[in-house]
């Protein structure tokens, strides 16, 4: 019906675009149109609200509506959308006396245009002291919102490793140089390369489990191995915390974004330019960042378009080569996983010669397999004609799993692969250490990457026939995001029994934000397509809390296996993770103990679990009431606009022929009147 | 600025804070700017106007891609060649200053855009308003299928009645429900 409707109106449109004829009719259909939207009851109501006239510059005072003549002379002549000299005039029509405006009330008017300024100026100060604010406005610029995304996505990253430092020095490494332990000694066999294998000195010093004994501060309730405790479990639970409600949040945008019926573009256009920007650079930088949101936009809609009109044919040799693809990126994980299992049972037997590049055959492999396959994964999902923005999420998605596998094989080797290590005391400071030279090569990885193979290649682009057939280099996202949450995910299997990981994350990951900024900047062209934020930050944090539920298991495992026979760290001597939690909760009060062990019992689980479920329904179907009544109102909108339109031609087609009448009657009477409403 | 405030006149001043949303020291801040502007000659007429081209050299305009649209909706010459006098002026910066309200900027903001004066926002309109956005030249402009099927979409979104323009009330709808829209639309000397 609607449709019939806006038909007829764009005949109407063109037939008084034709004939010149009918120009003067279009006109007052115009004016009366703005007329009688102006006596609905809806907008006087709104008016009302706003407290806002109507009238333009030109119009004359005779042709004002009634209605918004007894508005306008009640509303201060500043409000007025009158030129300065009409405001004059407005003054006069009203009869006011000149009123001056006195020295406290353009004293008071100042103050509070002042104060908002000052509030204003302050929290551009405030958004600016937020690190990197500016790099990232320029990169966003100049590759759009996706690259920006990524960059968005390491600096919270910082933040949240910012954040484990000051747990762990408060829980754990405060009280440990409180109470004191003896200094760190240098001997004669420690050499440099200690650092990048974590054993000699460093493996006496902070960085590792091993350190932290037992010290003199040993009350039965605040001990250094329930502090250690503590600290391990407040990272993990924070992080969890902080991950959810991250992904929480940008799923709740991607769900408003990804809405239709919105009024998106609308808002790019007319909100889109800044007038505030006096800077030319600042300009231009708007006018591509505007440009690239607007391609964006066109290409997922014709994208979809051309989805919805593929033949069944096209799809069944679309599905067929996706599942052929996909087989294929299968046996390629298997292959991977194959060859780092080789690598792990390689380093292993040779597990006494400490050979560097023995030590470092499995972080080689795991690396050099996440180097290579996510490429291919990526050629792959070229081939599958999704939509740019999910192509760079499936390819995401298969390489995030291809790293956390490869990872947990890892982990799961290293447990496996020599049970009578398990007894040696040094098990638990080499676990930690092969987190740390994970967490190392990867870092040096990128450096390389960075500086040996990325600026280079941009160098030789156009005289090289190498790096011609390989094309402009373009920030690939997936890769990035996939180091990220692949380092954060190692941080976080680690923490336990390498403590000043997070330390160490922090400062590799802020070497990393210029590392990356340089090579965005200086080796990248921009990406000819566009891809959504939105739903890709949803995505990246879902593969942090699959990093992060990882990383739990590890720990539990590890609190588990490593129970009874820890001989060195906060629970050597017999003292375990279960004993010096049960000592401590033996030593509270009664009432307290009881509600303890109520507490771990399966008894309030049960209760727990229900209670969860109660919550959740009301939640889910809260939403979905609110849904729809979010769409019945869209109709009630729909509705009011196509009522409004009937009532608009109906009220002109009378005016009109009521003018008709009375022009015959004019000229029949023979009068030189004009014809009024 | 003792010289300048008796160039005004404490009657105007005062006149001209109650006829705009700007202050005492901005008015004499814009009244400073406007006279610097002026060549020798015009300071002698009673009601001196600045030629657009004068107006275009100031910072806060220069890069604006509307700056020429600003000039013609809010000069009152007769001859429509954006020249503004000082009342003129006083109203460009009201209009777009801190405290007007979203009314009457989301009001300017329509006749800003709406290039051809004609009451609407129409195709060509849109056109228009989305190259200064996106950038006049060849190789930043969207491409002849990019710009119907943008125009395409934003009719559909805004255009409520389906007139196939989008008019004023149409325009404050989308604008009303902008959040950055009031602090977007300014420009302070």
């Amino acid at each position: 019906k609607e449709m019939e409707e806006h038909q007829s109106v764009n005949f109407m449109r063109l037939l008084s675009d034709e004939s010149g004829c009918s120009i003067l009719s279009e006109d007052s259909c115009v004016y009366h149109h703005t007329e009688i939207y102006e006596e609905l009851p809806s907008s006087q109501a709104a008016r009302h609200r706003k407290q806002g006239g109507w009238q333009t510059c030109e119009a004359e005072p005779g042709r004002l509506p009634r209605g918004a003549k007894d508005k306008t002379s009640t509303q201060p002549l500043r409000n007025l959308l009158l030129c300065l000299q009409g405001k004059r005039e407005a003054r006069n029509r009203r009869n006011l006396e000149i009123r001056s405006v006195g020295f406290w009330e353009s004293w008071r008017r100042s103050q509070s245009i002042n104060r908002k300024r000052v509030w204003a100026g302050v929290r551009g100060a405030l958004s600016s002291l937020l690190p990197w604010q500016h790099v990232l406005h320029s990169i966003e610029g100049r590759f759009g919102v996706g690259v920006k995304s990524y960059f968005v996505f390491l600096r919270y990253l910082v933040y949240m490793n910012l954040l484990h430092c000051v747990v762990i020095s408060s829980f754990i490494l405060g009280p440990t140089a409180f109470y004191g332990r003896e200094p760190l000694t240098f001997e004669d066999d420690d050499s440099f390369l200690d650092f990048f294998l974590g054993s000699g000195f460093l493996e006496r010093s902070p960085v590792f489990f091993g350190y932290y004994t037992r010290g003199s501060l040993n009350l039965t309730c605040l001990n250094t191995p329930l502090l250690y405790l503590n600290g391990v479990l407040a990272i993990l639970i924070l992080s969890l915390i902080m991950v959810v409600r991250r992904t929480a949040v940008s799923y709740k945008h991607m769900r408003l974004l990804g809405k239709r019926y919105s009024v998106n573009v609308s808002f790019k256009i007319f909100c889109g330019w800044d007038f505030t920007i006096q800077d030319h650079a600042a300009a231009s930088l708007k006018r591509s960042f505007i440009r690239n949101d607007l391609k964006l936009y066109l290409e997922e809609q014709s994208f979809s378009l051309r989805k919805a009109q593929r033949t069944l044919a096209q799809r069944v040799r679309l599905y067929t080569l996706r599942i052929i693809l996909n087989l294929l990126v299968v046996s390629l994980l298997g292959g991977a996983f194959y060859l780092i299992y080789f690598a792990t049972i390689t380093s292993q037997s040779e597990g006494q010669k400490v050979s560097l590049i023995l030590q470092y055959l499995p972080p080689i492999a795991i690396t050099s397999v996440n180097l290579v396959l996510p490429h291919v994964f990526r050629k792959v999902s070229s081939f599958e004609d999704y939509s740019f923005t999910t192509q760079v999420n499936v390819t995401l998605l298969r390489s995030i799993f291809l790293k956390l596998a490869s990872l947990g094989m890892y982990l799961f080797f290293l447990f496996r692969a020599d049970p009578f290590f398990t007894l040696n005391w040094e098990k638990n400071n080499q676990f930690g250490r092969e987190m740390y030279k994970l967490c190392i090569f990867d870092f040096l990885a990128s450096f390389c990457n960075t500086f040996l193979l990325n600026y280079p290649r941009k160098w030789l682009y156009p005289s090289s026939l190498l790096t011609r057939l390989l094309g402009k280099q373009r920030f690939l996202i997936p890769d990035n995001v996939l180091d990220l949450v692949y380092h954060q995910t190692v941080s976080w299997v680690g923490v336990y029994y390498c403590p000043l990981l997070p330390l160490l994350g922090t400062v590799k990951l802020v070497v990393m934000f210029y590392i990356k900024k340089f090579t965005v900047l200086r080796c990248c062209v921009a990406e000819q397509r566009m891809f959504r934020a939105s739903s890709s930050s949803v995505l990246f944090h879902f593969m942090l809390l699959l990093g992060l539920f990882m990383a739990v298991a590890t720990f539990g495992f590890n609190l588990y296996q490593f129970a009874l026979s820890s001989s060195c760290g906060p629970f050597a001597n017999g003292a375990s993770v279960f004993n010096v939690t049960g000592v401590c909760v033996d030593s509270l009060p009664g009432p307290a103990q009881s509600a303890v062990r109520y507490l771990a019992s399966e008894a309030f689980a049960l209760p727990l679990i229900l209670a969860e479920i109660v919550i959740l329904t009301s939640y889910v179907s809260r939403g979905r009431a609110n849904q729809r009544a979010i769409e019945r109102l869209k109709d009630m909108l729909v509705m009011c606009s196509s009522d409004k339109r009937f009532l608009v031609k109906q009220h002109t087609t009378m005016l009109r022929n009521k003018k008709r009448t009375q022009k015959a009657r004019t000229t029949d009477a023979g009068e030189d009147s004009s014809a009024c409403q | 600025m003792g010289t300048t405030a008796s160039q005004l006149g404490k009657d105007l001043l005062s006149e001209y804070q109650e006829l705009t949303f700007l202050t005492k020291q901005e008015i004499l801040l814009a009244h400073k700017r406007f006279t610097e502007l002026l060549s020798k000659e015009d300071k002698a007429l009673p009601n001196p106007r600045i030629p657009m081209q004068s107006i275009l050299t100031l910072p806060e305009l220069k890069s604006n891609p509307f700056r020429k649209r600003i000039c013609h909706v809010f000069s009152t010459s007769d001859m429509k060649d954006g020249s503004l006098t000082f009342e003129d002026f006083l109203d460009l910066l009201s209009a777009f200053s801190d405290s007007a309200t979203l009314e009457i900027k989301s009001h300017y903001a329509f006749r800003i855009f709406d290039f051809d004066d004609d009451g609407t926002l129409d195709v060509g309109d849109l056109e228009k308003l989305v190259n200064c956005l996106t950038g006049e030249t060849d190789d930043t402009r969207l491409t002849p299928d990019e710009m119907r099927q943008l125009i395409n979409n934003i009719l559909e979104e805004s255009d409520i009645d389906k007139d196939g323009t989008v008019n004023l009330s149409e325009f404050q709808h989308v604008i009303s429900r902008s959040p950055d829209f009031v602090s977007s639309f300014k420009i302070v000397l």
